[in-house]
């Protein structure tokens, strides 16, 4: 039976002094977010009251005392991130594979993003954090947490302006060095009313949208009902594209509550996986001592792990070492 | 009358670009077929080196490697049908593959360097080819069902088109990545 790392003395060492460090910064929380509120009391009751603008001030010079101390434990919140990101996920990393590393600060770039091709939208707002990289035998890979959104404007009749924002991708892009040379760039996205109606007018008016990317029409039909391909070389899709890897990717794809899109470019494979959570987070009301808390983030770090044996992506026979 | 001169463009527009398409779809499967041509042709040029290497390093039946050899002179010289291609090349896969295994038995000629990247370099053409002959498989069968319903029918009786035959997979391709076997000793 595999020995679970946070019985390692120097994790649970760790763990302790980081549970010590969440009650002081939650209680802080709690004591500021207790302040604030006595201060809107204080405020609501001067100004109901009818008094002059000045009954105002001691609810307001509450509020502010309490905003002073919770930023301070805005600061003391993110050293606490940082050390349970960096010493405990970094451990819960390194007893799946001593390569595996998690740079908090780091992330996907947008232009990485963008070159990815994975979505037909530029964002507008982009951040991306928690970039975990490793190498699976043969097999570089990293994945990051990502949010890209673009926005809309509208005006109202009054000629108000409305931003409004819109998710591109939320989410973990994973990306691994493909087991086979290739040069051209094969996309595969979730197949949607829009694309499948793009696709019939692309074969059926060769050339309509410009580009040198076409439909490519695969033999799987779980797959193809699930995904639409295009690609600049049809040869080189079915080449990435084996019978063998598309039941490889539809399996995959039914193990995730949303459909992924992958795209095959520079010899790399880049999967986005949509998802609801941020993980990597550690809990602030909840003991670090209880051993779900990171069943979550272990649970998605395998997967992601797994991806490069589930693919077979360290057989390396086809001249590409 | 200007109702009738409209049906009449738009039948002649729907026409035109139908039989278009039909011949598209026609050259479509001519190209795509010479794509498996072209895969062939750089398969082949590895074998004379592959039956060298062999040569110096094993004493693996003479015969085996004439057949080979032979089949490879056959496959270059040309003149020959699609389907004589198709036989050939599965003729020379499986010489080749019995081939591939056997020398698991020298261990001299599996630490060869130049054999290794021949070997790699043949699994990859392998992979090659079958995506290629996927590709034609998919060209054919659009082609075929537009000469085959309504109404691509009537154009394709008009220009005399037949169907055409898919390439039947061998089961190694439809296991694709059976050739990892070759190396897993």
């Amino acid at each position: 039976m595999p020995v679970d790392f946070r019985n390692d003395p120097a994790v649970q060492l760790i763990i302790q002094t980081l549970e010590a460090d969440r009650k002081v910064i939650a209680e802080a929380k709690r004591k500021s977010f207790f302040i604030m509120g006595g201060g809107a009391i204080v405020l609501i009751a001067g100004v109901s009251l009818g008094l002059s603008y000045f009954a105002a001030v001691p609810g307001a010079a509450i509020i502010i005392y309490g905003l002073v101390r919770y930023s301070k434990t805005t600061t003391a919140f993110s050293i606490y991130k940082d050390a349970f990101k960096k010493k405990v996920v970094g451990a819960a990393l390194r007893d799946i594979d001593q390569s595996l590393i998690i740079e908090p600060l780091q992330g996907m770039t947008e232009s990485e993003f963008d070159d990815t091709r994975l979505f037909s939208t530029s964002p507008d707002r982009y951040h991306s954090e928690d970039q975990v990289s490793g190498k699976a035998d043969k097999t570089r890979f990293y994945f990051s947490e990502v949010h890209a959104e673009y926005k809309s404007e509208s005006t109202d009749s009054k000629g108000r302006k409305t931003t409004t924002w819109h998710d591109i991708f939320k989410g973990i892009i994973f990306a691994a060095d493909f087991n086979k040379n290739f040069h051209g760039v094969t996309i595969v996205r979730p197949k949607d009313i829009g694309s499948t109606i793009g696709s019939w007018f692309a074969k059926a008016v060769p050339g309509l949208f410009g580009g040198d990317s076409q439909v490519v029409e695969l033999e799987n039909i779980e797959f193809s009902k699930t995904f639409i391909t295009n690609s600049t070389d049809q040869i080189e899709a079915r080449y990435i594209l084996t019978p063998a890897m598309m039941d490889k990717l539809c399996e995959l794809n039914n193990r995730c509550s949303y459909t992924v899109s992958l795209s095959f470019i520079d010899s790399h494979l880049y999967i986005a996986f949509p998802l609801d959570e941020n993980y990597f987070e550690p809990p602030l009301y909840k003991s670090l001592l209880d051993p779900s808390c990171l069943e979550r983030d272990i649970y998605i770090i395998r997967f992601m792990y797994d991806i490069v044996k589930e693919l077979d992506l360290n057989t390396r026979i086809w001249g590409k070492a | 009358m200007l109702i009738v001169a409209i049906i009449i463009i738009l039948a002649l527009v729907f026409g035109i670009s139908f039989y278009n398409g039909l011949i598209r779809k026609r050259n479509q499967v001519t190209n795509a077929f010479s794509a498996i041509d072209v895969m062939l042709k750089k398969r082949y040029d590895l074998l004379p080196n592959l039956v060298e290497t062999v040569k110096q390093y094993t004493n693996y039946e003479e015969g085996v490697l004439t057949k080979i050899t032979n089949l490879r002179s056959q496959a270059a010289a040309g003149q020959l049908s699609n389907q004589e291609k198709l036989d050939l090349d599965k003729q020379i896969g499986k010489a080749v593959s019995g081939m591939m295994i056997s020398v698991e038995n020298y261990p001299d000629l599996k630490a060869n360097q130049n054999f290794l990247n021949l070997q790699s370099t043949w699994t990859e053409s392998e992979e090659q080819i079958a995506a290629a002959r996927r590709n034609y498989n998919a060209s054919v069968t659009n082609y075929n069902n537009a000469i085959m319903m309504f109404p691509g029918s009537i154009f394709a009786g008009m220009l005399s088109y037949q169907p055409v035959a898919v390439i039947e997979n061998t089961v190694e391709e439809r296991q694709n990545i059976s050739a990892k076997d070759l190396f897993n000793s």
